[in-house]
């Protein structure tokens, strides 16, 4: 089931495939992506673990500079390197390792299995082509339609959109186009080789509220009718709750927290994802003051030793501050990081 | 590089005609640069067509030498045997000389159109083979980082400590003087301020997301290059070009006038160097040139100046 091969005609294998796999299409394990500085090394990525299933939306959720970017980077090889390296870990998609497999392959399943859109559509779309062109350059790229046929699925992809006048909207530079437009034609754009798999980078942050909003029914209706694979990087919570069926919640390059995105808001497990779920305002509650997190993320050249969180964690044990945390499993669905959680410390 | 020699079909024409109706409308406001574009735009003409009217500027005519130009005239004195005595004649330009005649009786405004036509040949040419060597390994650079920068940079310092008329002299002194060598030369050696100037473009537009969406959607370097990147260096690739023909047309005249030039052919350099040594008595050989030289160096920076305007987004005009 390389990318490369794929026919319609295997999809029956595919679905078999996927069956044995626990319809699994891509599983993130152990991924350590490091930056050499002059100030040091960067732990953007140390040490994440994710499996993608087929049609779910996985939100990655974290604070700012937390790594959830990078690790969206890191799954189709796209940090700048050097100074970027994946020193650790396997990005398993179609039983192909893509954190070491050569470039080629590497641009084959870019934008034809995995597809990214980016947070800033504004500067995502390339200011000197008409957005009609650059999606025709994505169907070109991959290859196999004529011109005209080509021409009428760029149309059809910005009407899934919801862009009104479509026709028009293809000969329209990206200036010409307001923010919600420019978004939703990015997503159009890598829509454009129908990928398995898309990479949401934080795509409704440049966007007001009656676009965003757009945007998640867009996103829904994605994973409904072609039963896509979402990976959606977010810090909103309530986000989260709109579009997630399953979140990890990531800190310090880590993933701390796996669970359904039911059970991440009502039973959070891990000290910094019940952190995180205070801090959302409650209406019913008359409080002066929101609550937060004391302390600052960590400085990712300067991780603390044992678990990341030790030094904000209110239910700090010794053991946290020399021993990292493994991952156990709470439940069949739920997984944490965290020593209160370990067999045998528990209590 | 097949990919992105494999150009994509677009719904649009590569040529946006709105857009470039926009930027012309801007150069249009600065009245000094469409002087400029006039004059250049009178000397192509000249030199394209000029050569089918003129007369042949290697003809010499020994009896129509030292002509001044239609509306001036010279004194002549002309020693008579005889009796013994200067007698002084008053020599008028002629009309079939209207800008007068060399020492050799060679005419001027036919060798001034050959001048043009050399001039103009020699600096688009030799200015097209820099920009586009500068434009490549600019992009190049940028777009690769690390050692392929590194080296790259480092050969365009190098290429750049070179005293470049020197070498220039040195090239055509060993190869012979031919046009085809002054244009490869100048063309070869001049691309290192486009080289850092597009680079250093580039580098901005390397970090900017329609390049990674690009690369995250499965285009290749070449596509990427080529496609997304050049596109967007390219109005500052045409000012560069326009601010370093003056450059080298001068750098043409220069080699000609000291003697380097190609021999079979009249450009304004070759043309100043035989004027200069008659300036006492035919001020005009080499005030002609001159004058061509000025006007052609200053039109192309009044251009260089309109289309830098034109093409800024936040100069106000």
């Amino acid at each position: 089931m390389t990318p490369s091969t794929r026919t319609p005609s295997s999809e029956a294998d595919n679905d078999y495939n996927l069956n044995v796999m626990n319809d699994t299409v891509l599983e993130v394990s152990g991924l350590k992506t490091w930056f050499y500085t002059r100030r040091g090394i960067v732990k953007a990525v140390n040490g994440v673990d994710f499996a993608l299933k087929k049609g779910e939306c996985l939100c990655l959720v974290g604070e700012s500079g937390c790594g959830k970017s990078v690790t969206a980077l890191s799954i189709l090889r796209l940090f700048d390197s050097p100074p970027g390296k994946i020193v650790e870990g396997r990005v398993l998609y179609g039983g192909v390792d893509l954190a070491t497999c050569p470039t080629a392959y590497l641009r084959q399943v870019r934008g034809k299995d995995i597809a990214m859109v980016f947070q800033n559509a504004q500067s995502a779309l390339n200011p000197v082509f008409t957005v009609g062109d650059q999606i025709l350059e994505q169907i070109n790229t991959h290859g196999g339609l004529s011109h005209s046929e080509a021409v009428s699925k760029a149309k059809s992809l910005l009407e899934e959109m919801r862009i009104p006048e479509a026709e028009r909207a293809l000969r329209m530079y990206p200036h010409q186009m307001s923010g919600g437009m420019k978004q939703r034609a990015m997503i159009a754009m890598s829509l454009s080789c129908d990928p398995t798999i898309l990479i949401a980078d934080e795509p409704t942050t440049a966007v007001d509220v009656t676009i965003r909003a757009q945007i998640i029914s867009i996103l829904h209706e994605l994973k409904a009718r072609r039963n896509m694979s979402i990976i959606f990087i977010t810090h909103d919570l309530s986000l989260v709750s709109e579009i997630g069926d399953r979140a990890a919640v990531v800190y310090a390059g880590k993933v701390v927290e796996v669970a359904p995105v039911e059970t991440i808001l009502k039973k959070p497990a891990h000290p910094y994802t019940v952190g995180l779920i205070s801090c959302l305002p409650d209406i019913s509650t008359d409080a002066e003051r929101l609550p937060s997190i004391p302390g600052s993320a960590p400085n990712p050249i300067d991780v603390p030793a044992g678990c990341p969180f030790h030094p904000r964690c209110p239910k700090v044990m010794d053991i946290c501050r020399t021993v990292e945390p493994e991952f156990c499993q709470l439940s069949p669905v739920q997984a944490t990081a965290c020593h209160l959680y370990d067999t045998g410390v528990k209590g | 590089m097949t990919e992105a020699t494999k150009a994509p079909r677009r719904i649009s024409s590569g040529f946006n005609s709105r857009l470039a109706g926009y930027y012309w409308e801007r150069l249009k406001k600065n009245r000094l640069s469409l002087v400029g574009l006039g004059f250049i735009a009178l000397l192509a003409l000249l030199g394209i067509f000029g050569p089918l009217f003129a007369q042949d500027p290697q003809h010499t005519d020994f009896n129509v030498k030292n002509l001044p130009p239609l509306g001036f005239s010279i004194q002549e004195s002309i020693y008579d045997i005889k009796t013994d005595s200067f007698t002084t004649t008053t020599l008028p330009g002629r009309p079939d000389h209207p800008l007068g005649t060399d020492s050799k009786g060679r005419d001027m405004l036919a060798m001034l159109i050959s001048g043009s036509r050399i001039s103009l040949l020699v600096g688009l040419l030799a200015t097209g083979i820099a920009i586009f060597l500068g434009t490549l390994i600019g992009v190049l650079a940028a777009y690769a980082g690390g050692w392929v920068d590194n080296v790259l940079m480092r050969f365009t310092d190098i290429m750049m400590t070179f005293p470049f008329f020197l070498l220039l002299v040195l090239i055509v002194f060993i190869l012979g003087p031919s046009l085809t060598i002054i244009v490869a030369v100048i063309g070869l050696t001049g691309w290192t301020g486009a080289a850092r100037l597009i680079r250093s473009e580039a580098l901005s537009l390397r970090t900017r997301d329609f390049i990674t969406a690009s690369k995250a959607l499965g285009a290749s370097d070449s596509r990427v290059i080529f496609n997304h990147m050049i596109p967007n260096v390219i109005s500052l690739v045409i000012i560069m070009a326009t601010l370093s023909i003056p450059g080298v047309i001068m750098a043409e005249a220069a080699l000609s006038f000291i003697g380097m030039g190609d021999p079979m052919s009249t450009s304004w350099g070759t043309i100043l160097n035989t004027g200069q040594h008659t300036m006492d008595t035919a001020w005009w050989v080499a005030v002609e040139p001159g004058i061509m030289l000025f006007l052609t160096v200053l039109s192309f920076n009044f251009l260089g100046d309109g289309l830098r305007d034109a093409f800024d987004p936040h100069s106000i005009i």
